[in-house]
């Protein structure tokens, strides 16, 4: 088994000081170097919330998170924001690259914030990077003047510029077409296979769900199931994730 | 380029039109201030050069109506006694040769000339006009009256029978140099002199009533017998001349001491209330530029949000983000008032053309100070970093996933 990366313990999460909303509900969990993680679940299951908590963006209002065996929730702000820089990489639905930097710039970024100034070598991986997500040929362009595929795929390459272990992707592709969902997860599976980055994936496309190698799926601030799927039949997978979380399949489900 | 500024550098450039109007309206704010600066001190100095520039600054006299006033029984004696001259008023000084070389020495004083003054008049054909009597020793007075530099004819000399007289007292009477000038003592006597020298001191009065005369000629004319009716002194700060005549009246006992500030206090009000008006105008100049720039940046942190949160998430710092913003301020504030400092330099430059366009000569002279302006660009750019505290500590506060999610 490959050693642990990340590990949740009975983290809670409650919103409001007067009218309290429970949204994480006690969830242990623990991410191992090199996975491929997808997380399902409803709208208002409490995805994006326990990603933010295990990306050190939020702070759990109950439980400890463990990075490799160093306890997160007891770092402060510098060394959070250090910690963050060092380990993990993030891809939003939004891009959010910064439209006042190249698209070179932008990928460099991290290393930048960690380094203080740019080096060479790290330019010249930021040039390998864009290579790996085809866009060798856009590094001097503005990051408003690509398409929202490429966008996506800088932020990719931007996440990855420091050798995170892990990469955490909220939805990385809801707000892309179908061709270019294909070609950025396509590249986020590339990635896995070729560098060993561990990635937990936000999805509510059960497509690409089918073709990870854990499945977590999230309800109500549970965790209702967590398999791995790595070996099984793709088909057999996709069946026993679709039509319960599939929006498109829900109705198909009732009827059933 | 360390990362900060280079992001700072980044969202101003990219800021564009909003960067460069707080640019304008900084630059605009700093014209105003280093423009109403230099005029005021222009003034200032203007002022006070043609009230003090060319007289003394502090003038020691002897004790007022001491009994020290035994005059010498003779014939001269008589007459300066009954002259109406300033003897009568305050004991003359006698032993002043030492009390110069004493004063010489003190800090502070840059100019020391004794005075053998006394009235009189001049006299051609049947016409008489009073005049002053200043028995000099012309190098030390050219120390505070630059009698040389105000010499329009003749030469600066002051031999035993010379005098130099006022142009004005000399186109009355027709006189050049090398002419004779008889001088009349109130009590009737009368001796003639040479006219060495013509001044022009660009005051009417003392041009048409002073003749300088050799210390010694003088006192001997009046009836002095050695002794000088007053020690005029000049101070290298003219704004302390008070204290140190105080420290004088101290030192010298048995001397009256005065000093410009107390001969000028009406001028010296007016010009402090004009300083403070000035303050104050800068003041709020300076407070609607910061102002200005705290607005910008608010807006600013709003609009970068977005980017913040990114950078937030991909590990800066709180303080970081909120240096990304004290710089900004700290750029706009200073590259704002180096142009501001350039815009007020030429506003200077036309406030010149523009009074000296009639004359020919601007109406006071500017002096464009270096280091007041370059007080002024420290002090904008302080209050522009000071301005973007808010903003900056918006931006230190802002949580990343509030931003992020779209």
């Amino acid at each position: 088994m490959d050693p642990c990366l990340l590990q949740a313990c009975e983290v809670t999460k409650v919103y409001g000081t007067v009218v309290k909303t429970k949204v994480i509900k006690g969830i242990d969990l623990s991410i191992f170097a090199g996975e491929f993680i997808s997380l399902i679940g409803y709208s208002g299951s409490g995805k994006t919330t326990f990603l933010n908590i295990l990306g050190a963006l939020d702070q759990p209002t109950d439980g400890k998170l463990y990075f490799e065996s160093e306890e997160v929730t007891a770092m402060d702000d510098r060394a959070l924001a250090y910690f963050r820089n060092r380990n993990l990489g993030f891809v939003f639905q939004f891009h959010h690259l910064l439209p006042e930097f190249t698209v070179l710039e932008n990928v460099m970024i991290p290393s930048w914030i960690l380094e203080g100034k740019v080096h060479d070598k790290r330019k010249a991986r930021a040039k390998e990077l864009l290579e790996l997500v085809g866009l060798q040929d856009h590094i001097n362009k503005k990051a408003t003047q690509i398409s929202g595929g490429q966008q996506q795929r800088v932020a990719i390459a931007r996440s990855l510029i420091n050798d995170p272990k892990l990469i955490l992707a909220d939805e990385p592709t809801g707000n892309l077409d179908s061709e270019s969902t294909e070609q950025v997860y396509g590249l986020l599976r590339d990635i896995n296979k070729t560098i060993r980055t561990a990635f937990l994936v936000v999805t509510h496309n059960d497509h690409i769900a089918a073709k990870s190698d854990r499945i977590i799926v999230l309800k109500d601030g549970m965790i209702l199931r967590d398999e791995r799927v790595t070996g099984k039949d793709d088909e057999a997978v996709w069946q026993s994730v679709a039509p319960r979380y599939c929006k498109h399949c829900q109705k198909a489900s009732i009827l059933k | 380029m360390p990362f900060e500024w280079t992001m700072a550098w980044r969202f101003l450039r990219e800021g564009r039109g909003q960067t460069l109007f707080i640019l304008l309206g900084i630059a605009v704010g700093i014209a105003v201030q280093v423009f109403i600066g230099t005029l005021i001190a222009g003034l200032q100095e203007d002022l006070i050069q043609a009230t003090v520039g060319t007289s003394p600054h502090i003038v020691l006299k002897g004790e007022a109506n001491s009994n020290e006033m035994a005059l010498p029984n003779d014939a001269e004696a008589y007459l300066a006694r009954n002259a109406g001259n300033f003897g009568e008023q305050s004991a003359l000084i006698g032993n002043w040769t030492r009390l110069v070389e004493a004063l010489e020495e003190e800090e502070g004083i840059t100019a020391v000339s004794p005075l053998a003054q006394g009235n009189a008049f001049a006299q051609k054909g049947s016409e008489r006009q009073p005049i002053l009597i200043q028995g000099v020793d012309l190098k030390r007075a050219d120390g505070i009256y630059q009698i040389q530099d105000r010499l329009v004819q003749g030469l600066s000399r002051l031999g035993a029978d010379d005098v130099l007289v006022g142009n004005a007292l000399a186109q009355k009477y027709q006189l050049k140099v090398g002419d004779p000038l008889m001088v009349e003592l109130p009590g009737g006597a009368r001796q003639s002199f040479t006219i060495s020298g013509i001044f022009d001191f660009g005051n009417q009065n003392i041009n048409e009533a002073w003749i300088f005369m050799n210390i010694d000629r003088a006192m001997r004319l009046l009836g002095y017998s050695g002794r000088v009716v007053q020690i005029e002194v000049q101070v290298e700060d003219v704004f302390s001349a008070d204290v140190l005549a105080e420290a004088l009246s101290r030192s010298y006992a048995g001397l009256t001491v005065t000093d410009w500030k107390e001969d000028n206090a009406d001028l010296l009000v007016a010009l402090q209330s004009q300083s403070s008006s000035t303050y104050t105008i800068q003041v709020f100049v300076l407070l609607a530029v910061t102002l200005g720039i705290a607005s910008v940046l608010a807006v600013s942190v709003v609009q970068k949000s977005k980017q913040i949160g990114i950078l937030k998430a991909m590990g800066i710092t709180s303080r970081s983000a909120s240096r990304i913003f004290l710089l900004q301020g700290g750029l706009l504030g200073f590259a704002g008032s180096l142009v501001g400092v350039v815009f007020g330099y030429v506003l200077t430059q036309l406030f010149l053309w523009g009074t000296s366009l009639k004359t020919g000569e601007p109406i006071f002279p500017l002096v464009f100070k270096i280091l007041p302006t370059l007080g002024i660009v420290a002090i904008a750019t302080l209050a522009s970093i000071a301005a973007s505290f808010w903003p900056a500590r918006r931006s230190a506060k802002l949580n990343p996933i509030d931003v992020i999610r779209g």
